[in-house]
């Protein structure tokens, strides 16, 4: 059974969605980034990290000033494995890594998931490679054993999405809504209508994620079907509402997801 | 990136590097366009605003006095400068904008560097009764001013960006999350042959009668094809449109011209073909400026539209097949350029295109007088005037 499905089913046998908070890796820089995801991983099924991105497009405001924070405290893609290697040391859920396309292609595509695997990654979702361009990516996450997840969106056709799961392992990353990431009010009817709707077509684990950030949503969201809920932007704001002070960050964190789970 | 069985590359370059969303938008572009594209009532529609909105056909200006002065090769200008709203760009923006309303979207979304870009959106979108925002740089703002108020005159939105470089990558990025957001209501009118695939091929047919046209009137006016094309690359549409109907002409040398910005050594420009490698950049793959990593790094150059860190897959492929030779030009040769055209010809060229002017004229000095060079005059200078001559003064040129 691999990391991802022995956590699922841990947090389905206890009635509720398993949680994935995430981080941008080294913000706002490398030390500072590892004390936050100290403070999470006690609440944590798994860990969903960031790699921090020039140009993340598919990103809201919050978690791209997270990345521009991260690159200019001097994080790179080495650091960011030996980030992860550390959180490994602490962490046993499954970790999967949120990685824009040029920094996989210029680490070297088979590289990349080399040093994913040793350094204790279990799966790697690229927001801007769709399954039509993933072959390469798909390949080398196959060959080093690391699982290729994908997004799904309400704009997924079926046929589409029985294209994607040829590919994704996992589970699946279900973008809630139509847009960026960031916090937001509410979740409509379509978006429970969507995680039913794909949840007739799979048995792989759905995680719902972007705008996830508060305990009604994620309420909600369980009634839908869903497995697992990603949070980023929500706790990012707090982390970066307390940036002169990390120790309050971590523990404002702490209090907000004890709201959450 | 090796990947032969999927549509919308050109050689190894392209592709649609695009988040999940945007794959069924895309999708839909594209058969719409299919049909469109081979419909003769909008082919006639495009026509009829190409000719009595825009002003097209342009006309192709013998620059009389600038060829006595370089004292070589024949120099023609093909006067892009002149169309309605001063630039190329209108041929594409009124091209998509049409596809756009056929298509049933009311909302025009379009990123902008220099602002030419967005004006001609905008004077499209006021035109066809169509909403329009325009994604600009907060940098680009600023030294762009005439633009923005030109575009809020339209009647457009115009959004700052201060993320990043505070330029039109940044613009495109928070364009394409517009996008993302309003999809249903929404077209994204990109203004290059950037992006994902179906983009970078609708924007070249849109561009391409720039070339159709200069090859019917060299051979009036000459009776012969030209021997050299230069045009200036941002993200490449200006050049591919006058580029295209002669790349099978193999006796026709053709040559994009990149901004060199301060110079190559500083790291300074925005050159992607002697500073940059393949990589991926908003939707495609080709050539990009970027650190080891890949983290994109920030371009310069005094000319907005330049001022890029990629470059139109298409162009990767005619550089890697040699099919058109790319240099650079720097900041003051584009300045020196941008005087002598103004002097010898009484014509004010946009920042971007002199850059074309200044490697032309280089070239032509070199060349015996009976060849003749055509340049792409892109687009008019007013909106640069404030610049350059701040920096004309700044360098004592």
């Amino acid at each position: 059974m691999s990391n991802f499905s022995a956590a699922f089913k841990k947090s389905t046998s206890a009635g509720r969605p398993a949680f994935m908070p995430f981080l941008v890796a080294g913000d706002p820089d490398y030390n500072t980034g590892l004390a936050m995801f100290k403070a999470i991983v006690p609440y944590a099924d798994m860990l969903e990290i960031g790699f921090p991105y020039s140009d993340p497009l598919a990103d809201g405001p919050t978690i791209q000033a997270a990345d521009e924070r991260a690159l200019r405290s001097g994080i790179d893609t080495d650091k960011v494995f030996s980030l992860i290697s550390e959180i490994r040391s602490f962490f046993k859920g499954p970790i999967s890594v949120l990685v824009y396309a040029n920094l996989v292609y210029q680490y070297g595509i088979d590289n990349f998931y080399k040093q994913a695997a040793k350094s204790g990654i279990d799966g790697v979702l690229i927001p801007d490679v769709p399954h039509e361009e993933s072959e390469l990516f798909v390949k080398a996450a196959k060959k080093h054993k690391v699982s290729p997840v994908f997004m799904i969106t309400q704009t997924t056709t079926d046929a589409r999405l029985k294209k994607i799961l040829q590919q994704a392992e996992g589970y699946l990353y279900l973008v809630s809504v139509l847009g960026v990431t960031g916090s937001r009010g509410s979740l409509g009817k379509e978006t429970f209508d969507f995680i039913k709707r794909v949840k007739k077509q799979t048995t792989l684990p759905l995680a719902l994620g972007f705008g996830i950030s508060s305990k009604e949503h994620i309420d909600n969201a369980a009634k839908a079907g869903i497995d697992g809920v990603i949070v980023g932007s929500a706790i990012i704001k707090i982390l970066e509402a307390n940036l002169s002070n990390p120790v309050q960050a971590a523990k404002e964190t702490e209090a907000f997801i004890k709201e959450l789970v | 990136m090796k990947n032969k069985e999927r549509k919308g590359y050109f050689g190894d370059f392209g592709g649609q590097y695009v988040p999940e969303t945007l794959m069924s938008p895309l999708e839909e572009l594209e058969k719409a366009y299919l049909k469109l594209s081979k419909d003769t009532r909008f082919k006639k529609e495009v026509s009829y605003w190409l000719t009595n909105f825009v002003g097209r056909p342009t006309p192709l200006y013998y620059a009389k006095q600038l060829t006595a002065k370089t004292g070589g090769a024949k120099i023609y200008l093909k006067r892009e400068d002149l169309t309605h709203t001063g630039a190329h760009k209108i041929n594409n923006a009124l091209g998509q904008a049409l596809l756009a309303k056929h298509m049933g979207k009311k909302r025009l979304i379009a990123e902008t560097g220099a602002g030419q870009h967005g004006v001609a959106t905008a004077t499209v979108a006021a035109a066809l009764g169509m909403e329009c925002i325009v994604y600009m740089g907060s940098v680009d703002i600023e030294r762009q001013q005439p633009n923005v108020q030109r575009m809020k005159l339209l009647g457009a939105q115009v959004v700052p960006v201060n993320a990043g470089s505070k330029t039109l990558k940044d613009a495109i990025n928070e364009a394409i999350r517009d996008w993302v957001t309003n999809i249903k209501s929404s077209h994204y009118l990109i203004g290059s042959v950037l992006g994902p695939h179906p983009y970078p091929t609708i924007v070249r047919d849109f561009q391409k009668i720039i070339g159709e046209e200069a090859r019917k009137q060299i051979k009036q006016q000459e009776g012969r094809l030209p021997d050299y094309l230069v045009a200036c690359v941002g993200g490449g549409s200006n050049s591919i449109g006058l580029f295209y109907d002669f790349l099978k002409e193999k006796k026709i040398k053709i040559i994009g011209v990149e901004a060199g910005g301060i110079s190559i050594k500083s790291g300074k420009h925005a050159a992607r073909f002697a500073g940059g490698r393949p990589g991926i950049l908003h939707g495609t793959f080709s050539y990009v400026l970027q650190d080891k990593y890949g983290q994109i790094t920030e371009t310069h150059s005094i000319s907005a539209g330049l001022d890029y860190p990629s470059i139109g897959p298409e162009h990767a492929d005619l550089y890697r097949s040699k099919l058109v030779e790319y240099t650079h030009v720097t900041d003051e040769e584009a300045l020196k350029a941008f005087m002598l055209l103004a002097r010898t010809e009484g014509i004010i060229p946009a920042l971007e295109s002199s850059h074309a002017v200044a490697h032309a004229v280089k070239m032509a000095k070199k060349l015996p007088k009976n060849e003749i060079i055509i340049v792409n005059l892109s687009g008019r200078g007013d909106k640069d005037l404030a610049q350059a001559i701040y920096h004309i003064e700044k360098m004592k040129l």
